[in-house]
């Protein structure tokens, strides 16, 4: 692991700079900054600031250790990173296996097979998509097409947009590192069909290739082809076809650019070798820019018996919401004598029903029926010769793919909120479900609807960090602000998240969502002028110490293009969009069983001028349930909860139970800075303040770090009484960003990262960011561990070229110990961290990057509370090597005893017994369980075994039914 | 998979500072009243049913079965004792044989016979369960002054007290002729008394005019057991069930006192005149007190505040809450005044309700016409069938393992108004017109707000206030004048009105009603510039006090 650690000679990481000053610094040897106790009212607290502000300037020091630095003396490093779990699915049809029981997906950074029966990850391959040494080019790499493979269903075919080409066998994850490489500028898509070459049949790779801006060429491979990278060049284009797809073993072949679809034809009957693939191609346009298509086609045996086709028929979803559908297109095209289809020969059957771009259009196994999807998140299903519609209406997010599965009984829907499910056609009900993490990530594409030109644009770049947090109840469920799938999110200035996802991060998929904000999944997400409607986002999110409340603060404002009528005297659009602005805090009860939230207080304007004001920050109360939060009107507000009463009398709720609501308890002016010529009195308003709050850990201080850029003040206020303690001065650079505090020390986060021992009143180390851009500063964020010790700073790696968070931005990781200097471990991620958590009740830390990956950053020997994939459980291998799962898990648990398991083994036979056995996995059991079980305390105060031995078996024993 | 669709949440606004309690719902819901004033409109002194003091857990349980079939209360009003059926609230008979004032008349639990006092001193107890006529079953004339009080014992049927003018309270045997107790003591006349609960019938407490609260055990002959002194004559003595707690009336207040700690726990001063009568509601868990200052206020009893009240036209003399049906719940609210008249105020629950609502139904039914009546015949008919398929389906459970449900959900989908209507279809100026017609029969401002906000939210305000005339234009004018005041209403008002006078204002010249409309906005939001100056002023004024005070 010391590889990780990129710290050069001074101690400096990618993102941080060491701050040292000379040992006979004469302000060193002084040592103390300025600081000063009191115990007055806050209005006191103004007129504290005379002349040491020179002394500041150079507080950020340190005592230096003569100890070398760590880059010149290794040393073991205890914190470790697991491999990401998660990532986005690309917009990129599913894979059904041929016998239906498991679904191939797509990821941004890998393949992830999942079972159909019961949800469950079987096997994840992990591809090096942008994990190429040239980080500069790394960039616009992605994944652009993944098909299974024609002669041998083990394997599918994934392809690179810069040429490499992976052959992997799902099954055993064989093959991700050895990728094949096609001389290509960018691939743009690429098909697999089954071609028959001299009498056997083999694998053809198609590859859709750009040559020029506007040109392009399809290349065709087979394995030994694409082993010496020469493929055979079949034809190039002049305009730049963007989809590709082929029909009846090679022998049609489908591209379609921006307005024209490009049919080709299998000129040779028989072939020798690849060199005679050769194909007659037409073209002919179409009324609209080409979305998404799909091809259908039947073939006939002839007399002699070889195969032809017979019919093709063409399905186009166009951008602007029109689907064409081109029938038995073969006869309508002209033979081989002819060279160009006469114009007008060619006339599609148009459905008008989407809103916007068809994002995915698909025929059924029976080619009576088109299904679509889009933006408007409503599956379509069109009988193709009557017109007739049905809706599945208000699925979560707009629908991204659809793909009929062979047997044609289910639909595989991609919808953006990264998920998929399986839909029965029969009963239109998912019978399985997978769903990710729905955070927002950097695109590699740009949206289907973004192909017209539209009256706004949808945002590439990330705005804020994610909001989320970890249940300190359940430290497996993870608690993140989502919008309603990534377009829909993505509309503003800022990007709308109302909805709360929980997360499990164990079993890795979506427990829940729910609104903590207003939304509206059931309405038209359009204005009639075709904007957005834009829904308000979250941004703070705290849990209580127990974990029974939830704290969540939203904003909203209206859009700027709404206040024209607002604008009276010489107000800007901005000011009017901002006197309207919408800020709630909210407090939430956390149910026990199942972490429904249900909204026990809403305050609006809690903090306020004579306008509402932002809420710079919220922190709980780790000894008690309280919250306090910290506004732009410069005040801190304690929060605490109270038994609702009505004249005397206790309220309660429909069970009985006693409601509780929450109230400020008190409020605390903060004091501010005083420049020194207090004549110019600057109006709040034109100095943009930043601010953080954190309690100590006994909960009996909190710390309130506020002011303007010149210089901001900590105030540390007693909770109880609401004094000030201590106010200190100058460690605070620029915007705050956070301030946490551990122990006795205070880590402050500004334009500098400063740890200072509040009791002994020194700094012990320093850091300052390299990035001070505002969108750096942004995505700079700090956790802290009490368990470990530790703190976890994230920040973005400095680049010069970009200053927006844009794709290819990437973060750093630096675990400091609250007691060394320096760092523990430091780490560049290949992808934006968008947010950072403490992992309760372990020493570790979550990372959420803009991938919409999961990472865990554990110390020392700790198990990653991760999921593992069955694959990685063994017991995938079900079914496939016949093993019933029992033995399966005996080989896995070596510690219990083998009648025991054959026990459980026989009531798994005895409930399912006309099941086929192999249709159900053995129960799994996240590793972490089982240390819950067996780490609960030290080896001499252990529960009795008999106790340990009933909770090792109810993990694993299968639940009875209830009947 | 697919979400459902849901009508547009109401908008909750903050609640005022001080919002409707579902407590003052709860007895804002006794209404109906129904007024019968006494002959000669004489006051109404006393308002009892037998239900009101029987004990269950001492009475047998064919007792309690009488207690609860009872449908009679008595209301006592000059020389007259009046007996009304609780469920008819009609008068049943009038007891009209006393020579002077009647007092306390008092039905027994089991609801067979009655007994009274008079100014007289005599004592009388009278047949109510048979005939139109109350035979005298028995007279006592041992009291040589006015018998305010007579209660029935709740331990056992023959038992019952007296508490008199003379200064005495007494306890009687129903077959013998002379009082098996008198308790001596009082310096003053005893105008309140009542046996206490869980005590076998034994404890006795009478409040007096020398302003003392005294309790009293027929096992310990001789002085009270315990003497409270009060600054006021007392009124009226209540025993809470718990047989532990005693309110008093005295004066204007109401006094809490304890008898395991034998002390007073609270002074209860919330009337402003004498209290005149205490009684107890919902299961002893409520306190009902009249005044004379014509108030009837309602007190939870763990703190002993306020919960509702209500104002009566002449000042209360007495007043009962009458429960009614197995459970016991209240029923009537009977409240009898120095003007002779008796208030009563019903509150319908289950199938009587129920019955009300349809009968009230047919009535306005047939005030609107033969078309009403007819859709009313016909809902109805729709109501039977489905309750006949209900029931069919319910027999059809018995027989089969599993019903599915017709619809998945298991309740009926909410039916969409039509505002909410057009605004799920984007009509959204339809929508607009819809909610602020101010004289629609289901207008609610609320309503109205939410859709602005919602409208708002949508970026479609503008939309909805475009393209009007000026017969459409001007009742939104009127709403947002009319609710421009409300802080709450503000913000949604002032951006409608911005609107509207960006949208309409080159059009004021020509109307002469969108002209004078503008001015009354002016005017209304001129009225809340020059409050908000006041407000500055005497903030300003505040300010400087505090200043000076530091």
């Amino acid at each position: 692991m010391t590889s990780d650690m990129e710290i050069n000679g001074n101690g400096d990481t990618a993102s941080l700079k060491r701050k040292r000053e000379p040992k006979d610094d004469p302000a060193l040897s002084q040592k103390k900054h300025r600081r000063k106790s009191k115990s007055k009212l806050p209005s006191a607290g103004d007129g504290h600031e005379t002349g040491d502000s020179g002394l500041q300037k150079v507080n950020g020091d340190v005592e230096l250790s003569d100890a070398p630095s760590p880059a010149l003396l290794p040393k073991a490093v205890p914190w470790k990173v697991s491999k990401p779990m998660g990532g986005r699915m690309l917009d990129i049809d599913p894979i059904f296996s041929p016998d239906e029981r498991h679904l191939i997906i797509t990821y941004n950074t890998s393949i992830q097979v999942y079972s159909t029966e019961d949800s469950l990850l079987v096997r994840r391959i992990p591809l090096p998509v942008s994990g190429t040494e040239d980080v500069g080019e790394a960039v616009a790499v992605h994944i652009v097409s993944s098909s299974l493979s024609r002669c041998d269903p083990d394997y599918i075919w994934v392809a690179c947009s810069d040429g490499r080409v992976w052959y992997l066998n799902w099954t055993s994850g064989e093959g991700a590192d050895t990728p094949f490489r096609v001389e290509a500028k960018k691939v743009l898509d690429a098909v697999v069909d089954a071609v028959e070459i001299n009498g056997a049949e083999e694998d053809v790779l198609l590859v859709l290739q750009k040559l020029t801006r506007s040109s392009a060429q399809i290349v065709a491979y087979n394995s030994h082809a694409l082993s010496t990278a020469s493929g055979k060049l079949l034809h190039t284009y002049d305009e730049n076809p963007q989809y590709l797809r082929s029909a009846a073993g090679g022998r049609l072949i489908v591209a379609t650019a921006k307005e024209a679809v490009h049919v080709g034809l299998l000129k040779p009957k028989k072939l020798a070798s690849l060199e005679d693939l050769a194909y007659r191609f037409h073209s002919f346009d179409i009324p609209d820019i080409v979305s998404s298509f799909d091809v259908r086609h039947t073939t006939r045996t002839t007399k002699k018996g070889a195969l032809e086709l017979q019919a093709v028929d063409i399905a186009v979803g166009g951008a602007r919401g029109a689907i064409y559908v081109y029938q038995d297109l073969l006869s309508k095209l002209p033979g081989e004598s002819s060279a160009a289809p006469k114009a007008g020969t060619v006339q599609p059957r148009k459905y008008h029903w989407h809103r916007r771009a068809v994002h995915s259009v698909k025929w059924s196994a029976d080619g009576n029926y088109l299904i679509s999807g889009g933006y408007e998140t409503v599956l379509v299903l069109w009988q193709v010769d009557t017109g007739r519609l049905e809706f599945l209406p208000h699925l979560l997010a707009s629908i991204e793919n659809i793909v009929v599965s062979p047997r044609g009984s289910s639909y595989a829907i991609h919808l953006d909120d990264n998920s998929t499910m399986i839909l029965s056609t029969a009963e239109m009900r998912p019978t399985m479900y997978v769903s990710g993490i729905q955070s927002l990530v950097l695109g590699d594409r740009p949206s289907k609807d973004a192909l017209v030109r539209r009256v706004w644009r949808p945002v590439d770049e990330l705005t804020s960090p994610l909001v989320a947090a970890v249940n300190p109840r359940n430290p497996a469920h993870m608690f993140l602000c989502v919008g309603n799938g990534q377009q829909a999110a993505q509309t503003g200035a800022t990007s709308s998240t109302p909805l709360l996802q929980v997360f499990d991060i164990s079993t890795f998929h979506g427990v829940a969502k729910q609104a903590i904000a207003r939304t509206n999944p059931t309405d038209v997400n359009i204005t009639s002028e075709g904007a957005p409607v834009i829904e308000p986002t979250a941004t703070k999110l705290a849990f209580s110490r127990d974990g029974k409340w939830l704290v969540s603060v939203d904003e909203w404002q209206p859009p700027e293009r709404d206040t024209e009528a607002f604008l009276t005297g010489s107000k800007t659009p901005a000011e009017a969009s901002r006197e309207r602005k919408e800020i709630h805090l909210k407090f939430w009860e956390v149910g026990a069983e199942d972490d429904s939230l249900q909204l026990v207080t809403r305050v609006t304007d809690a903090h306020h001028t004579d306008q509402t004001e932002a809420i710079f920050d919220l922190a709980a109360d780790p000894a008690s349930s309280r919250f306090a939060t910290i506004g732009a009107d410069g005040m801190v507000r304690f929060w605490t909860p109270k038994l609702r009463r009505r004249d005397g009398l206790a309220a309660t709720g429909p069970e009985g139970q006693p409601l509780r609501s929450w109230s400020c308890s008190r409020v605390v002016s903060l004091p501010t800075y005083e420049q020194q010529d207090d004549s110019a009195e600057v109006p709040p308003k034109n100095v943009s303040r930043s601010g953080a709050i954190t309690f100590s850990e006994d909960g009996s201080i909190l710390f309130a770090a506020f002011g303007p850029p010149s210089g901001g003040l900590v105030a540390a206020i007693d909770t109880e009484t609401g004094e000030f303690r201590d106010v200190i001065s100058g460690m605070l650079r620029g915007e705050i960003r956070a301030i946490k505090s551990l122990g006795s020390s205070l880590i402050m986060l500004s334009e500098d990262l400063v740890v200072y021992d509040v009791v002994s009143d020194e700094i012990l180390y320093s850091y300052s960011l390299k990035e001070t851009s505002e969108a750096a500063k942004r995505f700079t964020q700090l956790a802290v561990n009490y368990e470990s010790r530790s703190l976890a700073l994230v920040a973005p790696v400095p680049d010069q070229a970009q200053a927006k968070m844009k794709k290819g931005a990437r973060s750093e990781l630096v675990v400091l110990n609250i007691d060394e200097d320096e760092p523990q471990l430091v780490k560049t991620f290949p992808q934006l961290i968008t947010s950072v958590c403490a992992a309760p009740s372990s020493s570790g830390f979550i990372i959420v990057d803009s991938a919409a990956q999961l990472w865990s950053v554990t110390e020392g020997s700790e198990q990653a509370p991760l999921l593992q994939s069955l694959a990685d459980l063994g017991v995938d291998a079900v079914g496939v090597n016949g093993q019933s799962a029992g033995q399966e898990l005996a080989l896995q648990e070596g510690e219990a005893s083998d009648e025991e398991m054959e026990d459980a083994d026989q009531d798994v036979e005895m409930r399912e017994d006309e099941e086929d056995d192999d249709d159900t996995h053995a129960v799994v059991v996240a590793p972490q369980r089982l240390a819950e079980i067996f780490d609960a305390a030290p080896a001499f105060a252990m529960p009795p075994i008999e106790d340990v031995f009933y909770q090792v078996t109810g993990l694993f024993a299968t639940k009875p039914v209830n009947t | 998979m697919a979400a459902e669709v849901l009508p547009l949440a109401q908008l909750k606004l903050p609640s005022g500072p001080s919002p409707v309690t579902p407590e003052q719902r709860y007895w804002k819901s006794f209404k109906n009243q129904k007024s019968h004033t006494s002959t000669a409109s004489w006051p109404i002194s006393h308002i009892s049913f037998p239900a009101g003091n029987a004990n269950p857990s001492v009475l047998s349980t064919s007792f309690v079965a009488a207690a609860k079939a009872n449908d009679l209360f008595a209301v006592t009003s000059g020389p007259r004792i009046d007996l009304f059926s609780i469920r008819k609230r009609e008068l049943l008979k009038t007891i009209g044989r006393f020579d002077s004032e009647a007092h306390c008349g008092e039905i027994r639990p089991d609801g067979r016979v009655l007994v009274a006092g008079e100014d007289t001193g005599r004592m009388q107890v009278f047949d109510v369960a048979g005939g139109s006529r109350a035979v005298i079953l028995k007279t006592w004339h041992v009291h040589k002054q006015p018998v305010w009080v007579t209660k029935w014992s709740p331990a056992d049927l023959t038992t019952l007290m007296s508490a008199s003018d003379d200064k005495t309270v007494r306890l009687w045997d129903l077959p013998s002729n002379d009082p098996t107790h008198v308790f001596a003591g009082h310096s003053d006349y005893v105008r309140s008394g009542a046996f206490i609960p869980n005590a076998n019938g034994n404890l006795l407490v009478s409040g007096s005019y020398d302003e003392t609260v005294r309790v009293w055990d027929a096992r310990a002959p001789g002085a009270a057991v315990m003497t409270f002194k009060h600054a006021d004559p007392i009124e009226d003595v209540l025993p809470l069930p718990s047989g532990t707690t005693l309110l008093a009336a005295a004066g204007n207040a109401i006094s809490v006192l304890d008898l395991v700690a034998a002390k007073p726990l609270r002074l209860i001063t919330n009337h402003q005149k004498t209290v005149t009568s205490l009684a107890l509601a919902s299961h002893g868990r409520r306190l009902v007190s009249g005044s004379l200052d014509g108030h009837v206020k309602v007190f939870e009893t763990s703190g002993w505040n306020v919960v509702a009240g209500s104002k009566y036209p002449s000042p209360i003399l007495s007043l009962s809450v009458i429960t009614a049906g197995a459970g016991q719940e209240d029923r009537h609210l009977a409240v009898g005044m120095q003007s002779g008249v008796l208030s009563l105020r019903t509150r319908l629950t289950g199938p009587a309700a129920e019955r009300a609502r349809a009968a009230a139904a047919v009535e306005a039914a047939l005030d609107k016409g033969s078309q009403a009546v007819d859709r009313l015949d016909a809902q109805r008919a729709r109501r039977k069938r489905a309750a006949v398929t209900n029931k069919a389906m319910d027999l059809l459970g018995e027989s089969v393992d599993v019903v599915i449900p017709s619809d998945l959900s298991g309740r009926r989908k909410q039916k969409l108004k039509p505002w909410q209507r057009h605004f799920r279809s984007g009509r959204y100026a339809a929508a607009l017109d819809d909610v602020v017609d101010m004289a629609a029969p289901g207008y609610q401002p609320v309503t109205a707000l939410t859709l602005l906000v919602a409208l708002r939210h949508r970026s479609a305000l503008r939309e909805a206030l475009e393209g009007r005339d000026e017969v459409s234009v001007l009742p939104l004018l009127r709403w947002a004048a009319k609710y421009m005041p409300d802080p709450r209403y503000r913000p949604v008002c002032v951006d409608v009105a911005l609107h509207l006078l960006d949208l309409y204002g080159e059009h004021v010249g020509a109307s002469a009603e969108l002209a004078a409309q503008f001015q009354a906005l002016l005017g209304k939001v001129s009225k809340e510039v020059e409050k908000a100056q006041m407000a500055i002023q005497t903030g300003g004024m505040v300010e400087s006090l505090m200043l000076g005070m530091q």
